[in-house]
């Protein structure tokens, strides 16, 4: 239907248009005609009128009245009148005399019927009387008067008086007009009108119409359609289909749209593409992200098998691939080193950078050499394949497990943070070399410095200093060491989520604009360097044995009691599982590593079996909730060892099963307030604090 | 671990000194095995005992089960630190009466 509107509304239009029309020419022509036939008829009823009364001897009129006597005079003037009245459409033709009460018939012309006879008394029509004083008046206006008579019916008079000898009016000559007559002749007009009107006007229209239809109304019609085809057809060669052969700007504008609908749709052809090319770019750069941050050590604790430190760092890359990178490596048996660097500008050039410049510090950092030469001979290789001008600040630190000797070299990169044990984070002044990649030939220096057990350090890069909140606040050094000394006694894996929920408080909803990256090295101190060592055949009668090897550690190093019995039932646990279970009825070997720090004072324990491969703790944790009816006997033991140490580790390895707890042997440090000393460890008073009293 | 009877006001009491584990848990089944016959209350003395490992918080189990479905009673005291460590993190406080 919405197709037709346009149709119908100048249809509409048109119809409205030829009524208006016809009736104005009716009003006017049809008004036109009536005034010049009032005329016509006016002329001739007066001129009947005024011929009667001159032709008629007022002084007779009245000896008529008295007398009521016909003469010949009267009989001619019959005469004239009937004759008049039978030439003409006079419908009446009388002279009357206007008395006092009411009018008196003189003559009366006889060729209708119903004629008065002479002296025939009819009363006045209402207003008759002013009529015939209207008439008696010097110079009457000429205008015949419409009457609505029961008796008549519609009649249009016109009157003339009559004088006598003496010029007084006498009498007066009426002429009835038939009106009935005009009306026909008016309505017959009209309808003439109309119909010729009609006739001429309607065929116009449709013309008129079908010229609209030709050439508006249907190309407009056929744009409409081809425009809403469109939208279903852009991948079409020719989307846009209307053959609109107008002339005009109708077809000038089919040829725009023609032309626009090609352009969109090659413009969708266009954007299809880039766009697909655009997801291509992503995925790929997904991928590159993933190799990226594969790159960077993330499997925590990164060396289980090394008490002497703990290390953890993160980053958090700004956009898919980032410039910052950190890494660890061991050197080789008692060096580990750490390397912390961001590369300048972002995206994918700063990404393919910093692998170069990662893989070249790594390679390059070998055992006994000189930070400083590293950095200079790295440097040096950068500059060579540096054609963008792209530069890295980085700051590579090597540490010696044994003597907690910290050597370190620094190109251009933040002053890393240094928290000595108990004390506080400060940033540790360094000799700042020149940014790696800047100058061929830049020789760097290396500094070192010692760190005792327990001392922590903190290195990160611009991103963290430079977080922006809204209101483009930097986050700052100060902000970092504030929350650095808050944390200062969590484990480097707690400190740096808690620096990183810090900076995302700092700039709110602010996107990230730069990686943040960070790193923590805590040096736990020297281990005996050579583990006791002690091989038992796996069988349950051998658990004594291991207890007693355990314990004889334990007293050497003024273990606790309570902390005693928790290693003696783990050790319990453990060796009494491989004892049943690692060999089944074949019997094997289990070798026990006990290694000890002495600050923090701490025992480590590793079971070594050739067995079964099991993981015991991938177990599921015992409902230690249920009443006595429903518990099951078994998986407590796995259960205690894991609430009781510090941390439980096993790893199945060249074919051996790995199992090892740690137990630190003051374990309620955490809970010691800030630079408290624990006393005497080893009293049995002691051993109530972190537990519950009886 | 050594363990030794003894009778107190009508009551039968097993005094254990020692530990429970892997290997001196299976003597406490045994001596237990002896001594539940018909007894309505059966007090555990662990006065002496070091610690307990989950060799024999399973023989207590079993002890605790045994007794309820002769509508006698298990009483474990006396229980040290350690003893008592072991009982939180495994439910047995709630599970076993302790004096």
């Amino acid at each position: 239907m919405r197709g037709k509107k346009l149709g119908m509304k100048v249809m509409a239009g048109l119809l409205f248009l030829a009524v208006i029309l016809m009736l104005c020419t009716c009003l006017a022509v049809g008004g036109e005609y009536l005034k010049e036939e009032t005329e016509s008829y006016n002329q001739i009823a007066f001129s009947y009128a005024r011929t009667a009364a001159e032709y008629i001897d007022g002084d007779r009129v009245l000896s008529y009245l008295k007398t009521g006597r016909k003469d010949d005079y009267y009989r001619q003037i019959q005469d004239f009148l009937n004759a008049s009245q039978g030439q003409t459409d006079l419908k009446y033709y009388y002279v009357f005399v206007p008395c006092e009460e009411d009018l008196v018939y003189i003559w009366d012309a006889e060729r209708e019927e119903g004629a008065c006879p002479l002296g025939w008394h009819e009363a006045y029509m209402e207003g008759g009387r002013e009529a015939v004083r209207e008439i008696y008046r010097e110079n009457p206006p000429e205008k015949i008067t419409i009457t609505d008579d029961a008796e008549y019916g519609y009649i249009a008079s016109a009157f003339s008086p009559i004088f006598d000898s003496r010029g007084e009016p006498i009498a007066v000559v009426g002429v009835d007009l038939s009106v009935p007559k005009i009306k026909r002749a008016l309505r017959y007009f009209i309808h003439t009108v109309i119909l010729s009107v009609a006739g001429v006007i309607l065929p116009a229209m449709g013309a008129f119409y079908a010229f609209m239809r030709k050439n508006i109304i249907a190309p407009v019609r056929l744009l409409n359609e081809a425009a809403k085809a469109m939208t279903d057809s852009l991948e079409m060669e020719n989307p846009f289909r209307a053959d609109i052969r107008t002339g005009d700007e109708i077809e000038e504008l089919a040829g725009s749209f023609e032309q626009m609908s090609v352009e969109l749709r090659d413009y969708i052809r266009r954007l299809t593409k880039v766009t697909a090319e655009k997801e291509r770019i992503g995925a790929e750069l997904d991928v590159a992200a993933g190799i990226q941050s594969s790159m960077l050590p993330c499997i925590f604790p990164a060396f289980p098998e090394r008490q002497e430190v703990d290390i953890y760092a993160s980053m958090n890359p700004a956009r898919e691939v980032g410039g910052d990178f950190y890494d660890f490596f061991m050197v080789d048996d008692r060096h580990l080193a750490i390397v912390m660097a961001d590369v300048s500008g972002k995206g994918v050039p700063a990404a393919l950078f910093m692998v170069i410049g990662k893989t070249l510090i790594k390679d390059h950092t070998l055992p006994g050499r000189d930070l400083g030469a590293v950095f200079t001979r790295v440097n040096d290789l950068l500059c060579e394949s540096n054609s963008e001008g792209l530069f890295i600040t980085a700051f590579e630190g090597v540490l010696d497990l044994v003597t907690g000797e910290f050597c370190f070299v620094n190109a251009g990169h933040e002053l890393p943070f240094i928290c000595r044990r108990d004390e506080t984070f400060m940033p540790y002044r360094t000799r700042a070399g020149f940014v790696l990649a800047g100058m061929e030939g830049t020789g760097y220096q290396a500094d070192s410095i010692r760190l005792n057990p327990g001392d922590k350090l903190f290195q990160y890069t611009d991103g963290v200093t430079e977080a922006a909140d809204g209101s483009n606040r930097l986050y700052g050094m100060e902000r970092l060491a504030k929350v650095l000394q808050e944390n200062a006694r969590r484990a480097p894996m707690e400190l740096l989520p808690a620096v990183k929920a810090d900076i995302d408080a700092f700039v709110g909803e602010v996107p990230q604009s730069d990686d943040i990256t960070m790193l923590c090295l805590e040096y736990k101190g020297r281990t005996d360097r050579e583990p006791e060592i002690l091989t038992a055949d796996a069988a349950v009668e051998n658990i004594a044995k291991v207890t007693d090897f355990v314990n004889r550690q334990l007293k050497r190093r003024k273990c606790p009691a309570k902390v005693q019995n928790q290693i003696d039932i783990a050790v319990d646990e453990l060796f009494g599982n491989i004892a049943r279970y690692a060999y089944g009825t074949q019997g094997g070997e289990v070798v026990i590593q006990a290694e000890f720090t002495e600050d923090p004072p701490a025992v480590r324990l590793t079971f070594i079996d050739r067995g079964t491969p099991f993981d015991p703790l991938s177990e599921a944790d015992p409902d230690v909730s249920l009443a006595a009816e429903e518990r099951q006997p078994g998986g407590l033991g796995i259960y205690i060892v894991k609430q009781s140490m510090d941390e439980v580790f096993y790893e199945y390895r060249d074919g051996k099963n790995i199992l090892r707890i740690s137990k630190n042997f003051c374990e309620e440090r955490p809970e010691i307030a800030l630079g408290e000393k624990v006393p005497g460890v080893e009293d049995r008073e002691f051993m109530g604090v972190g537990g519950k009293q009886i | 671990m050594t363990i030794s009877e003894q009778r107190e006001q009508g009551r039968k009491i097993l005094h254990i000194s020692g530990s429970l584990d892997t290997v001196t848990s299976p003597r406490l089944k045994q001596a237990l095995g002896e001594n539940l016959e018909g007894v309505s209350e059966l007090v555990l003395d662990f006065t002496d005992l070091k610690y307990i490992s989950s060799a024999g918080l399973q023989v207590l189990l079993m002890a605790h089960k045994s007794l309820k479905k002769q509508e006698g009673q298990l009483i474990v005291r006396g229980i040290n630190e350690s003893v008592r460590e072991v009982f939180t993190i495994t439910g047995f406080m709630d599970i076993l009466q302790v004096e």
